[in-house]
């Protein structure tokens, strides 16, 4: 692997928000999410649920619903009391529609998909149709005393169950009122609290679910009114419930982090009556679990630890392989570090702030494994804060470490740094060209001449730099077939003559900057692109895909180079493509061109091409092996991936020079003393 | 003189306790000094004496009370005349509740780019104090810039949307959200306690996740880190 002086970088202190709400696209395959800081994220389950879209938040948009609606259209509402319909393609907030009912609590959308009800605080219920430019208010059903905390549409489409503090109404859709209103909280010992019924849904049987503050999940007979089975999971809230499509199976999140399955199982073998059973519990999250959803495969959990996890139903899946394991996804698919070689500096990218760091130095050599003493410590330089309440899409920071960009929805700003000894001065370039903004992702080009945005509809700007502080937009490059969907990737040559650009429909371009023409187009892979990287010496485009195949293109040839045809003839390691995480980066070693250094959440390879491939015989981790055999049978045993899994979880790694590696790790349980507090679990004996 | 005045105090008794007795309340020079015995002072005229000084130093608390009366309500008006100073005159103001003339109400707009809040100024006589004090902002900015040239020509105005009552609602709602899910009976616990309790269970026992607080003797590490860039720049300073 070669001996290398590591950085370990832990001062980066990002705390990534809850999630809040989650919604699986009826039939389809993605899975929004939103967040408790209003960002809004979109994964794809049949691309090894890869992240493939990311909606920034804003600092007054608090996501409390989440739907989809008419197919592909997803609709979120929150405590502004706003209905906004989120543009999927240009990743930004399309419209939004005031519903004047005060804070708006729940949403949710009928099995056709074309109307919309909304549970607002002042106790009333609205519809509004979905119509193709947006949406409409079409009516108010009966109100009454008691915020709706929380909405359930009968499949059929005629009732709608609405949850409130202490009772549950079920109205009337085509006429309105409410035919029944159900006390919830007669049965508790001391009343003292209220029930708050977080959430309900509505089975086409007629059957109610209820899951309430006190912890249990209820089933009622709406049209009598009675309590049909009742079920305490918790003694602290139930605060989630979903139900799956064939309506056999509810999974429960409870507040101290616990999830439940219930089913509904035949009460003897063969026996047609059917009762509603606890079968499996789950604790996968430590913070309060306020958003679940049921997928045709899979149980889906969100937490306020930030942590995303599916769970495969094992009698769902066909085969045992590795779409039957657990997924725990905490950070995000995409980088949001980024590493000036030369200057040594290291730009962190938080929601509304930029941080500039520069690593600390040290002059001692020492053993494997060995810590250094720094004779430097690592200093924090610039803090940038971006103004007004957007957050932030992208930043970037050139390579020689004198410019760094970044961009929100509506504003783009671009910064030169003065290095001036050990100190730092920021100075903002005040005319930056008129783009159409938000930019999806910036690169600076590795002589730091040019500018490289990301833009909607496939197109990327390329902006000249000019000394000592200004900008120029040169051209737009364009793809040849229009596409709706913005550009997520960039990757320039170091030489300056090709850029390779990546959009939503996951085809990759690239571009000759020399005569600002479209070169070629990879060809169409099933799968999202997660991290793509061209080498300095040979050209050659390495992508990474979100099934963790690996590719390589050479751009000149316009073709796969022949060790990316020998890599698909054999087959990666089972192991290397069941990893959990997606590869975020790759980058090379200029003094050994046949090394590719790429990293994922829990490990960091040394990708060697001039050794063999290895077989799913050979053991993949063997680097710890290979240290204690001889030198003969070392050589015997080599193979081409040599990986460390010393550094996790790992956000971001590079290579400073060709003795030097950064390694920034967000160690979890720094994240989790940070988050708001959990529910205390009493454990026996102590 | 001391003995004497001792004497009479203790002759007099309780009554003598609000003050001197009256005899002494006489000019001194009266009496004869050293050999006289002390004067003999009917009861009645004690009494007399010890009921004026009573009226006396009620009279004092009296003025006191009436005095600290007459400060507090010259405070009030002072303050009522400041409210009503900030408030334009009653007659400006019934103007404008009459109907105001397409006119005047474009000029408005125009005169407060930025400053309109979503609903006209007279409507919101009724409503909170600050959405008033903005109205009648605004109207004042109205009447000087009548009064000026127009100096800007360049501006758009644009009408805000109206803040005041849906963030108290929002904020209405996070409460209930708080008070539900982290407020009194929710058993909640610090995230040291919680995390570190597998630490203190293990086999090998492992400090607490946050065994040491960062947060401890902050401000003692910061005036440090100031100290010593401070020393180290006068040392260069005399170096150099």
């Amino acid at each position: 692997m070669g001996e290398f002086e590591v950085h370990r970088v832990r001062f980066f202190g990002l705390v990534p928000a809850g999630v809040r709400c989650l919604a699986c696209q009826p039939r389809g395959a993605r899975l929004a999410l939103a967040r408790t800081d209003g960002a809004v994220e979109i994964y794809n389950c049949s691309a090894n649920y890869f992240q493939e879209k990311v909606i920034p938040g804003h600092e007054t948009r608090s996501v409390e619903a989440l739907c989809w609606a008419a197919g592909e259209r997803l609709f979120g509402a929150g405590l502004s009391g706003d209905i906004t319909e989120y543009d999927l393609a240009g990743l930004r907030v399309a419209r939004s529609l005031h519903g004047s009912g005060g804070p708006i609590w729940s949403m949710a959308a009928n099995s056709s998909g074309t109307q919309l009800a909304v549970g607002c605080e002042d106790g009333s219920v609205k519809l509004f149709q979905v119509i193709p430019g947006g949406i409409q208010f079409e009516r108010n059903l009966d109100r009454r005393k008691g915020r709706i905390l929380c909405l359930s549409w009968h499949p059929s489409g005629t009732h709608i169950a609405a949850g409130s503090i202490d009772i549950f109404r079920v109205l009337d859709v085509s006429s309105g009122q409410t035919v029944q209103r159900v006390m919830v909280n007669y049965h508790v010992q001391k009343v003292k609290r209220e029930c708050v019924v977080w959430s309900i849904a509505f089975l086409s049987s007629g059957t109610v679910v209820t899951s309430d503050s006190f912890g249990r999940v209820q089933f009622w007979d709406w049209e009598r009114g009675t309590l049909q089975e009742s079920h305490t999971v918790s003694t602290s809230s139930a605060l989630s419930l979903a139900v799956s499509e064939k309506e056999d199976s509810i999974i429960v999140g409870t507040s101290t982090g616990a999830t439940y399955q219930f089913q509904l199982l035949p009460v003897r073998m063969g026996s047609l009556e059917k009762r509603w059973v606890r079968t499996k519990p789950f604790q996968h999250h430590t913070h309060d679990v306020r958003a679940v959803a049921h997928s045709s495969t899979a149980l889906i959990s969100g937490g306020l630890d930030a942590q995303l996890v599916i769970r495969p139903l094992m009698e769902k899946v066909q085969k045992k392989s590795y779409d039957a394991a657990l997924r725990k996804f905490t950070f995000p698919h995409r980088r949001l570090v980024s590493c000036a070689r030369k200057a040594r500096l290291l730009l962190f990218q938080f929601s509304q702030h930029l941080e500039l760091w520069r690593l600390g130095s040290t002059d001692e050599t020492g053993k494997d494994g060995e810590v250094l003493p720094l004779r430097r410590m690592p200093e924090h330089l610039v803090q940038l804060k971006s103004k007004g309440p957007e957050h932030i899409y992208c930043s970037c920071v050139s390579p020689c470490g004198s410019w760094v960009a970044y961009s929100t929805a509506s504003r783009f700003h671009l910064y030169r740094v003065q290095h001036k000894g050990d100190s730092v001065s920021i100075k903002k370039v005040p005319k930056v060209p008129k783009l159409l903004l938000p930019a999806y992702q910036l690169q600076f080009s590795a002589n730091s001449s040019s500018l490289f945005v990301a833009s909607s509809r496939g197109s990327v700007h390329v902006l000249q730099l000019l000394e000592p502080g200004g900008c120029r937009h040169l051209h737009t490059l364009r793809p040849p077939s229009e596409s709706p969907e913005a550009v997520y990737l960039l990757a320039a040559s170091a030489d300056g003559h090709w850029l390779a650009a990546v959009g939503g429909d996951w085809m990759i371009h690239i571009y000759n900057l020399k005569c600002s023409k479209h070169h070629c187009t990879v060809p169409t892979y099933s799968c999202a692109v997660t991290a793509l990287a061209v080498h300095p010496l040979t050209n050659n485009l390495v992508i990474a895909y979100s099934d963790q195949q690996l590719f390589e293109f050479s751009i000149p040839e316009k073709q796969y180079t022949a060790w990316s045809r020998t890599v698909q003839s054999c087959g990666l390691h089972t192991v290397w493509l069941e990893r959990d995480s997606p590869i975020t980066h790759i980058t090379f070693n200029p003094k050994n061109p046949s090394h590719i250094l790429l990293h994922d959440t829990y490990m960091f390879c040394v990708l060697d091409k001039s050794l063999p491939l290895p077989d799913n015989s050979a053991l993949l981790m063997n680097q710890s092996t290979l240290k204690q055999l001889p030198e003969t049978a070392r050589q015997r045993q080599l193979h081409a991936f040599k990986i460390c899994k010393k550094f996790q979880p790992l956000l971001f790694a590079d290579l400073l020079d060709e003795k030097c590696l950064v390694m920034v790790e967000r160690p979890i349980m720094d994240i989790k003393t940070q988050l708001p507090l959990p529910v205390q679990q009493k454990k026996f004996g102590t | 003189m001391a003995r004497r005045l001792k004497a009479a105090a203790g002759k007099r008794g309780p009554p003598a306790k609000r003050g001197p007795p009256a005899a002494l309340l006489g000019p001194p020079s009266s009496e004869d000094e050293a050999d006289e015995a002390p004067e003999q002072v009917s009861f009645g005229v004690a009494k007399e004496a010890a009921e004026t000084q009573r009226k006396l130093v009620g009279e004092a608390a009296r003025r006191h009370r009436e005095l600290l009366k007459e400060k507090r309500r010259r405070r009030q008006e002072l303050f009522a005349e400041q409210k009503k100073r900030k408030l334009l005159p009653e007659a400006v103001l019934q103007e404008l509740t009459a109907a105001p003339p397409a006119g005047t109400d474009g000029q408005t707009a125009a005169a407060t780019p930025g400053k309109c809040h979503g609903g006209d100024a007279p409507k919101q006589r009724k409503g909170k104090i600050q959405r008033q004090g903005q109205a009648q902002r605004r109207v004042k900015k109205d009447k000087q810039r009548k009064r000026g040239a127009r100096s800007k020509g360049n501006y758009t105005a644009v009408c805000l949307k109206e803040h005041g009552l849906t963030g108290l609602h929002q904020q209405l709602a996070k409460d209930f959200l708080n008070t539900h899910l982290y407020g009194p009976d929710t058993n909640r616990v610090q995230a040291n306690e919680f995390f570190s309790l597998e630490n203190k269970k293990n086999p090998v026992k492992k400090a607490a996740v946050q065994f040491v607080d960062k947060s401890w003797g902050q401000e003692k590490k910061q005036r440090a880190a100031r100290f010593k860039k401070r020393w180290l720049a006068t040392q260069m300073k005399n170096r150099v």
